[in-house]
């Protein structure tokens, strides 16, 4: 390498410099290890707050993982997918709904093309993601058979602790045609076997597996209490304590001998549902595997007892038969009785089978035959991933697909002429007059117009899930942003009137709770606007509230924009003879509304969470098909898991949103500022 | 105009140097910001296509004069006439006052989310309600006049001072005023962007426009100017043509003014 450039003296008073030669800067790229030392292990403070932080990451995402796969039930969001996306809006809606979803993919690839580029190596990683929803759950179905269900036989109950279960010989099941079930009956060596029998099952069996659970722990606990007696690691008082212990606990003797499992054969009858013919006369010896095929799509029967002890409780492991949930509605003014298969949504509808006196069998319901126990993973996937995949896929290749294609063919618009001045300037008018028409041909789908078969009004009361918080978002945002921005122009009038009444307005809202202005709008908006009265207009009564509220916040997010503007870009428009309404329209608002754009993205998306609040005065959108769904039978115990999946739904469009603004921020004249 | 007499003003004395009826006249104008009394009994007329280069310490009130003129500062006592028309409360003696005049501000003042060429056509199509096509290819001729056609596109963001300044007199020009104000056009910018602001200046007074210049550059006032005024603590001092004012000074505050700048 060259040596620094020495002054070439002309002089003793003068000297210059000659052209230095180009040089390129030093290379200081560095490997991810250098990366890691520099950031993650710069000082010992450094390094504890990383060990801290990866200590506590990890252990975070291991108990999400182990309790999402072992212990979560997920069913309540695959089985109320529908409720949680759009409530219960009448079937005519669907075709409306999908229209709008695949139009909003337009609309998204057209902005994507227009203000940003989507690298072609993200649309082929989307593609594989895409392909990897469709195959996953296809590889699931194949290879990962479907978990056993549990049934146990016999004419005595079973006890563990508190718990007694008595034993039930017909239960009722729904089936497809040519299905095949595969009844074995097992007979366990010991009571850890027992205690391992993971999956669907009935109460009697999972009592018997709880006993061995039961005595499997007692005994360990004794065997503990004695090595430490034995030791002289305790205290007097303690081992007082261990003493006592010792003579109060008695292990039971093993279950699997005291209730004889499965060392009996069993008699198995199935008869059809509706006609209660029998189909299926048969015995299973201890061992033994039976098979059979079903005729056709119903209710079936199936008796089983132990013909030949009164004492011995058999215990049959099934494949093909699983638990069902069950609903009903009114249809046409009758009602409905809808049962669903859990694990594949095999739907039949009423016909349920009664006893000789008129009373409901008992069924495989999901509430009585739960999966219990540690779930392993191949249970996971083939009963919560892959299902869910299955669900989510179509809706989001659709997607995906009418986005990729409105890209690409705004890309290839665009560059058919490219000889504009400005780049890209028709493409991003284009873009924002999409987003013009995208809004009320929303409020028109969704609304409807006539009574006629063509757009047939729908009911807002049926509004539900992720459609009735999207469209009170929108609703809100569309009317309030407008507003506001009057409001804030309004506060900074010169004249008192104006000015007073918005101040008036703006503080009056800002100290008002959410809550109580949406009970007040509940009961107070039908005064003002007779015709939003009723509960079926309830919707339309929280929207004006939700506007009210944010308009006010809005509005001091814009007058903070206005403040922050230097004067002299007032004083030059005026110098320039613009009117003051041009002022505020041209120089002022756009300058005001950027600089502000976090602090409003920030009020939409706190008001996007906010609508969660429409629950507490009856309306069931996100949250309250989450509340609903928690308060069902079928579901007691899912809490966690529903409140879960609305929580990662509220996080996706939040910080979608972020991001979008995050761009604004970043792009176009909004960076360029002096 | 009295240069012979080689006396100091005095107040009360209407001037105009050329014959021509002026096209802005300031009788006996008094301005309060608070209880400070920032401009006191202004006299000055303007005559057409007269360069007038005002001078003084800070706060001696040369920019609020000229802000006076056009109604950026309201003045509270006295009367100014700007082409006949007074400046009063009347909202449309306003307007058609501000379509008279441009201005140029110490801090550009270009409107950051607009590019150049949006800056310049904006007045003449929103206030003179002029076909775009044709502001803009005015516009293009502004530009090219003060030398930088090829920033057309740009946002002032990405302009060097100099520029966004010689943007900002082509915005002025666009509405094509008859008068245009300069409030220390050249004291925000680097020192070598310095002359290339005076230089489009230089070309704007020698093709004959009324020009209200506040300044520091003494250069400039030397050879562009026909008048310098010259003010301290709200009054016009003492005035005159450059050659004099720079050589024969009378008054005392003056003097010492002139002796600590050059």
């Amino acid at each position: 390498m060259a040596g620094r450039q020495r002054p070439r003296r002309l002089d003793r008073n003068i000297a210059y410099f000659d052209e230095p030669p180009e040089r390129r800067p030093p290379i200081t790229e560095v490997g991810p290890v250098a990366w890691v030392r520099a950031n993650l292990f710069g000082s010992a403070l450094d390094m504890a707050l990383t060990l801290l932080g990866a200590l506590f990451l990890i252990g975070m995402i291991s108990f999400l993982l182990t309790w999402s796969i072992g212990t979560a039930n997920w069913y309540s969001i695959t089985f109320n997918l529908r409720l949680f996306l759009v409530g219960r809006v009448e079937p005519f809606m669907d075709p409306r709904i999908t229209f709008l979803f695949l139009f909003i993919a337009v609309l998204a690839g057209v902005n994507f093309a227009a203000w940003s580029r989507i690298h072609l190596r993200l649309w082929a990683i989307l593609a594989a993601v895409l392909l990897a929803l469709f195959i996953i759950p296809w590889l699931i179905a194949g290879a990962i058979p479907l978990p056993l269900t549990w049934l146990a036989a016999g004419q005595r109950e079973v006890t563990s602790g508190s718990i007694t279960a008595s034993p039930v010989e017909r239960v009722a099941f729904i089936a497809g045609a040519d299905e095949e079930i595969v009844f074995r009956l097992v007979t366990p060596a010991d009571d850890a076997e027992l205690a391992r029998l993971n999956s669907f099952s009935d109460g009697m069996s999972n009592t018997l597996r709880n006993a061995a659970a039961n005595r499997l722990a007692s005994e360990q606990r004794l065997v503990t209490v004695e090595r430490e007696l034995a030791g002289d690691s305790l205290t007097g008082r303690q081992r007082a304590a261990r003493e006592a212990e010792l003579e109060n606990t008695a292990v039971p003797p093993p279950v699997h001998t005291s209730y004889e499992v499965g060392a009996y054969p069993v008699s198995l009858i199935l008869r059809s549902g509706d006609t209660d013919a029998e189909i299926f006369n048969g015995t299973i010896a201890p061992g033994a595997e039976m098979r059979l095929t079903l005729p056709r799509d119903g209710w079936y029967v199936l008796e089983k007892r132990v013909p030949d002890n009164d004492d011995s409780i058999a215990l049959l492991s099934a494949s093909g038969l699983y638990p069902v949930f069950d609903r009903s509605f009114i249809r046409e003014g009758e009602r409905v009785f809808q049962y669903m298969r859990a694990t594949d949504r095999l739907l039949v509808e009423g016909g349920r089978p009664r006893d000789a006196g008129g009373a409901d069998l008992p069924m495989l319901g999901i509430i009585d035959h739960q999966y219990r126990g540690e779930r392993p993973l191949a249970d996971f996937l083939s009963l919560m991933l892959g299902p869910f995949l299955d669900q989510l896929n179509l809706g989001l290749a659709l997607f995906t697909a009418v986005m990729a294609a409105a890209y690409f063919a705004s890309r290839w618009l665009e560059r058919r002429d490219s000889d504009q001045e400005v780049p890209l300037r028709r493409l991003r008018r284009a873009a924002v007059w999409l987003w013009l028409v995208t809004i009320p041909l929303a409020f028109l789908l969704i609304i409807g117009v006539s009574s006629g078969p063509f757009l047939t009004l729908s009911d807002p009361q049926l509004w539900g899930g992720l459609l009735l918080t999207l469209v009170l978002t929108v609703v809100a945002l569309v009317v309030a942003f407008p507003i506001g921005i009057l409001l804030a122009l309004g506060r900074r009038s010169t004249l008192p009137v104006v000015s007073a009444a918005s101040t008036l307005y703006i503080e009056v809202f800002r100290g008002v709770p959410l809550i109580t202005l949406l009970f007040m709008s509940m009961l107070l908006v039908q005064f003002v606007l007779p015709s939003l009265s009723g509960p079926d207009n309830a919707p339309y009564r929280v929207m004006v509230a939700l506007i009210l509220f944010s308009a006010a916040y809005l509005a001091e997010d814009v007058r903070g924009g206005l403040q922050s503007l230097p004067t002299g870009q007032v004083e030059a428009a005026r110098a320039l003879g613009l009117p003051g309404w041009r002022i505020t329209l041209h120089i002022t608002l756009p300058q005001a509304l950027r600089a502000v754009i976090p602090a409003l993205v920030g009020q939409f998306i706190s008001l996007f969470k906010d609508t969660s609040l429409v629950t507490i005065v009856g309306l069931i959108d996100l949250t309250g098909v989450a509340n609903l769904i928690a308060s069902q039978t079928e579901f007691q115990g899912l809490r966690r898991e529903t409140y879960i999946f609305i929580a990662i739904i509220y996080f996706i469009f939040s910080s979608v949103m972020s991001n979008v603004s995050r761009r604004i921020e970043a792009s176009g004249s909004g960076a360029a500022r002096a | 105009m009295a240069s012979a007499d080689s006396q100091p003003m005095s107040q009360g004395t209407t001037i105009s140097q050329m014959d021509e009826e002026p096209i802005i006249i300031c009788r006996d104008m008094n301005k309060w910001f608070g209880e400070f009394h920032v401009l006191r009994d202004i006299n000055v007329s303007v005559a057409p296509q007269e360069v007038v280069v005002i001078i003084g310490p800070s706060g001696s009130g040369k920019s609020t004069l000229i802000r006076c003129i056009n109604r950026l500062e309201e003045h509270q006592e006295g009367q100014i006439l700007v082409d006949g028309m007074e400046l009063g409360h009347d909202v449309r003696n306003i307007a058609a006052i501000r379509r008279e005049i441009g201005m140029v501000f110490q801090q550009f003042n270009l409107f950051p989310h607009l590019t150049a060429i949006q800056n310049i056509t904006l007045a003449p199509i929103r206030v003179r309600h002029r076909p775009r096509a044709e502001v803009e290819d005015d516009a293009m001729q502004l530009l090219e006049r003060v030398g930088i056609p090829e920033q057309a596109h740009k946002y002032p963001g990405q302009l060097s001072g100099g520029q966004q300044q010689r943007v900002a007199i082509a915005r002025a020009l666009a509405m094509e005023p008859k008068i245009m104000l300069f409030d220390e056009p050249t004291s925000a910018l680097d020192p070598e962007m310095i002359k290339e602001v005076l230089d489009v200046m230089k070309e704007l007074a020698l093709s004959g426009m009324t020009m209200l210049v506040v300044t520091h550059e003494m250069g400039f006032a030397r050879e562009v100017a026909d008048r310098v005024l010259f003010m301290d603590e709200g009054r016009i001092v003492e005035q005159g043509e450059p050659e004099h004012f720079f050589e024969r000074a009378q008054h005392p505050r003056t003097k010492l003014f002139l002796s600590q700048i050059l």
